[in-house]
């Protein structure tokens, strides 16, 4: 079991590293310092005024909330598809239940608008 | 090793980054339609930077920008499709086209870039540092402990109350002429709350008042022109605008197959303009994006007479209808109802339609009236123009708005920041 | 009980090799799609050689910078979301007895690699210190959020015939009839998610023409480069889990094995690239509320059909 997961640990980090590679690459050929204004971001013809890091407003604060509920379901549905067929019916209704109550919060989220923003 | 990449980079198409004068906007949007080269949308995806046609101050000030945001190596190309003065400015040895294929020159400027013959062109602007840091800040910052270090020189935006009751960051962004999702030469100053627009202020018209070649439209306001002329060259106006807005939704390949329509169509093209309408505004491809977005007020549309944008909220304003001309044609004004941008896709398709449809039954009529004409974008006469009546309505109509909405609104009025009267401090253009 | 894993250096070939050709195949079906819908003839030797020409374009391009970028960020987000797409496709099993990296939940394995392209989409976003790249990245915050829910449920549906997280046993359970069959609902759901995790066509909110290029308006060169390759690498990695848990995988009318996984994946792959060339990009509050509101109740609607009919 371990050695399926050091197989993917492999494979990510070989892939890493060859993306950190050809980046390295590609700066070692073209090593030309930059002077100021060629650093200016582009915003179509002006210099920026501000830093564009700031406090920004993600207006989809309450979908990110819905999503952790959601999430945690999935949580618990990860090993129920895996004994769904030995359990049978019992497992079906129990978590129609638990989704049934779930979904009734994205409906309400979808009512009060919580998932537009605009 | 890197000399066998630069070969293969040397005869890849060249990227280039256009900034079009008022009178090359049409032949830049044509170079979409040439597989040789690829027109992107930052200059910091280019290789190439064309300056194309007659350029004003503003837009050369733009011009100097993109160029000095472009990586090395860079080259510039001058074009003048319509016959025009050598580049001004700093750009004065950049490579003309003259009267070859601009296409030939940008790919062999490239190339004799990337395999070194030429060199890349210098930064323009003095290598000084926009915002330098001048020492501890008004917070605390740049002093020591956890404040300290070398912070950036550029100040950080401010909060504002929002409506949602979060005082979050308001970010002022100038959205310069050069924006490709823009109307070609808008410019705007937008402070953005997160991806809405809080507010909009827009720029002056970096086009000037020199006098054009006019075109068939302006000429109707002084004489009577060939209906067929005057339609044909409605439905390719119009089909030329689907094609840039296209671009914009993100449909590069089929925006290309409406460009080289609009290039080319004729009065028997109708069949062909129906396939693109009932393609293009099928709910799947874009109708049911660009659905409940845009609207605006029909009261504030009643009196401008902006053609398609009235028409498409059910304003039934079309001054060819009192025309003698287009009553013997059996003219009858194309009207939507949801005022929405997919109404006005579907208006503007509807009314190329139509155009090349009364184009093939005009025969030889020429319209009646002189003074005032109705242009692919509404009522035109030789004082007021569509766009200068739209243009105050502007930033109610984007603020708060996400910013693709805001986006897709002003791509679907149509601007032609050519018909703005021209700055009132017009600066002097060679 | 877990699949054989191939030694470390076949792994890492292998995975190398598929996504190498996947993303140059990738590249040259958008070519080959955009010129037939453009109405456009394009040579066949143009066709295959562009794109390694491009590459070559932007290797040799500064590759720029900003006034004040997070340095590390920017570095590390094209290598993050590689190594997600890498690992993403070891976990798909290419043959009855090809299998890079297939843990008994390997099914999570994958969506834990689809989870954390959020991480590296956001990172190459913020990074660069400027106003188009830091909208691309808020927008795709919503994206990835809104479709995550969707793509677990649809794939989940998957799992309750094999009984198993395994994807090999999922593979192992399609024998008889393919889970696009006994699960209909379950590949489209899939393949709309899949096109939302590569922010692919019109999904392409991060990068999208609105934005100026969004998250790719500051990298110019090498830095674009990686970041375009990785994308495809995505694509390739989402088609290839899309062809072993809905269309059966290694099965086949005769012979299974691995040409049959490839077969499949190149399918799914010209339906996915073909996507960007169709449809117009999307608005992302018009895609949270139908991620929330349509595609979990049908996602679940496929779950509860499936999990009815193994009763």
């Amino acid at each position: 079991m371990l050695a399926t997961f050091g197989a993917a640990l492999t494979v990510f980090v070989a892939a890493a590293s060859a993306v950190l590679v050809l980046r390295w690459a590609g700066q070692a050929i073209t090593a030309a310092p930059l002077t100021a204004p060629e650093r200016v971001p582009f915003t179509g013809g002006e210099p920026p005024e501000f830093h564009a890091w700031s406090r920004y407003h993600a207006r989809y604060y309450v979908m990110a909330l819905l999503f952790l509920a959601f999430d945690m379901e999935m949580v618990y549905m990860y090993p129920w598809a895996v004994v769904f067929a030995r359990e049978g019916i019992v497992a079906f209704v129990e978590m129609g239940m638990f989704i049934t109550i779930l979904l009734l919060g994205v409906l309400y989220a979808w009512r009060e608008r919580g998932l537009e923003w605009a | 090793m890197t000399g066998w990449a630069r070969r293969l980079a040397a005869v890849a198409p060249p990227p280039v980054f256009a900034v079009a004068g008022v009178d090359a906007r049409h032949a830049v949007q044509d170079l979409h339609l040439l597989p040789g080269l690829r027109l992107v949308d930052a200059p910091r995806q280019a290789s190439v930077l064309l300056l194309a046609g007659r350029l004003t101050d503003q837009l050369l000030d733009a011009a100097v920008a993109a160029h000095d945001a472009m990586p090395t190596p860079r080259g510039v190309v001058s074009w003048q499709p319509d016959g025009g003065g050598p580049p001004r400015g700093p750009f004065t040895g950049a490579e003309l086209v003259g009267d070859a294929d601009p296409v030939e020159v940008i790919v062999a400027l490239h190339r004799s870039l990337h395999l070194g013959v030429r060199a890349s062109t210098p930064t323009i602007q003095p290598d000084v540092d926009p915002a330098p840091w001048r020492g501890e800040g008004p917070y605390g910052q740049g002093g020591s402990g956890m404040t300290g270090g070398v912070p950036y020189g550029r100040p950080m935006a401010t909060r504002e109350d929002d409506r949602d009751g979060l005082s979050l960051d308001a970010l002022p962004v100038p959205v310069g002429p050069l924006f490709t999702a823009f109307p070609p030469g808008m410019s705007a100053r937008v402070t953005f709350k997160g991806d809405l627009v809080h507010r909009f202020e827009l720029g002056p018209s970096p086009y000037d008042d020199v006098r054009r070649e006019p075109d068939v439209f302006l000429r109707a306001l002084t004489e009577p022109v060939a209906v067929a002329a005057l339609e044909v060259a409605r439905a390719r106006a119009l089909l030329r605008w689907t094609a840039w807005a296209l671009r914009v939704q993100g449909l590069d390949a089929q925006a290309q197959r409406v460009l080289a329509l609009a290039r080319a169509a004729t009065p028997g093209d109708e069949a062909r303009v129906r396939r693109v309408r009932r393609w293009v505004t099928h709910p799947l491809v874009t109708g049911r994006q660009l659905r409940a977005i845009g609207r605006v007020d029909t009261d504030a549309l009643a009196g401008l007479a902006v053609g398609p944008v009235g028409r498409a909220a059910g304003l039934i304003d079309d001054l060819r209808a009192e025309d003698p001309a287009y009553r013997e044609l059996g003219f009858t004004p194309i009207t939507g109802q949801a005022g929405d941008v997919a109404a006005r896709w579907q208006q503007r398709l509807s009314e190329a339609e139509q155009a090349l449809d009364l184009a093939t039954r005009a025969g030889s009529l020429r319209t009646g009236g002189v003074g005032a004409i109705e242009s692919p974008r509404g009522r035109l006469t030789a004082d007021s123009t569509p766009t200068t009546r739209l243009w105050s309505l502007l930033p109610e109509l984007v603020t708060g708005v996400e910013w693709g909405d805001a986006v897709a609104t002003l791509a679907s009025l149509d601007l032609d920041l050519d018909e703005l009267p021209a700055p009132i401090a017009s600066r002097d253009v060679a | 009980m877990t699949g054989p894993s191939l030694p470390p250096v076949a792994a890492v070939t292998l995975v190398g090799a598929l996504l190498v050709a996947g993303v140059y195949l990738v590249a040259v079906l958008d070519r080959a799609m955009g010129a037939a819908v453009a109405g456009q003839r394009d040579s066949v030797r143009g066709l295959l050689l562009t794109p390694v020409r491009r590459a070559a374009a932007l290797l040799v391009t500064s590759p720029s910078g900003t006034e004040r970028p997070d340095a590390p960020g920017w570095v590390i987000a094209p290598a993050l979301l590689a190594g997600l797409a890498a690992v993403a496709l070891a976990t798909v099993p290419l043959g009855p007895n090809l299998m890079v990296a297939d843990p008994a939940t390997g099914f999570v394995l994958f969506s834990a690699a689809i989870a954390f392209v959020m991480i590296a989409v956001f990172l190459h976003g913020w990074s660069p210190n400027a106003v188009w790249p830091m909208h691309g990245a808020y927008r795709y915050g919503a994206q990835a959020l809104s479709f995550q829910i969707p793509f677990l449920l649809a794939m989940l549906a998957t799992a309750l015939p094999a009984e198993s997280l395994q994807i090999s046993e999922i593979v192992r359970a399609q024998q008889d009839l393919w889970n696009v069959v006994r699960q209909p609902l379950g590949l489209p759901l899939y393949l709309v998610v899949g096109v939302a995790v590569s922010f692919w066509g019109p999904l392409n909110l991060p990068d999208a023409a609105d934005l100026a290029g969004g998250t790719t308006a500051e990298a110019a060169g090498v830095t674009g480069l990686v970041w375009q390759l990785a994308r495809a690498a995505m694509l390739v990695a989402v088609a290839a889990m899309g062809a072993a848990g809905f269309l059966g995988g290694w099965w086949g009318p005769w012979r299974p094995g691995a040409g049959w996984m490839l077969a499949k994946t190149l399918l799914l792959l010209v339906v996915l690239v073909a996507s960007r060339h169709l449809f117009a990009r999307v608005r992302i509050e018009r895609f949270v509320v139908v991620c929330w509101a349509g595609l979990i109740p049908l996602a679940l609607l496929n779950i509860f059909i499936s999990a009815a009919w193994l009763l």
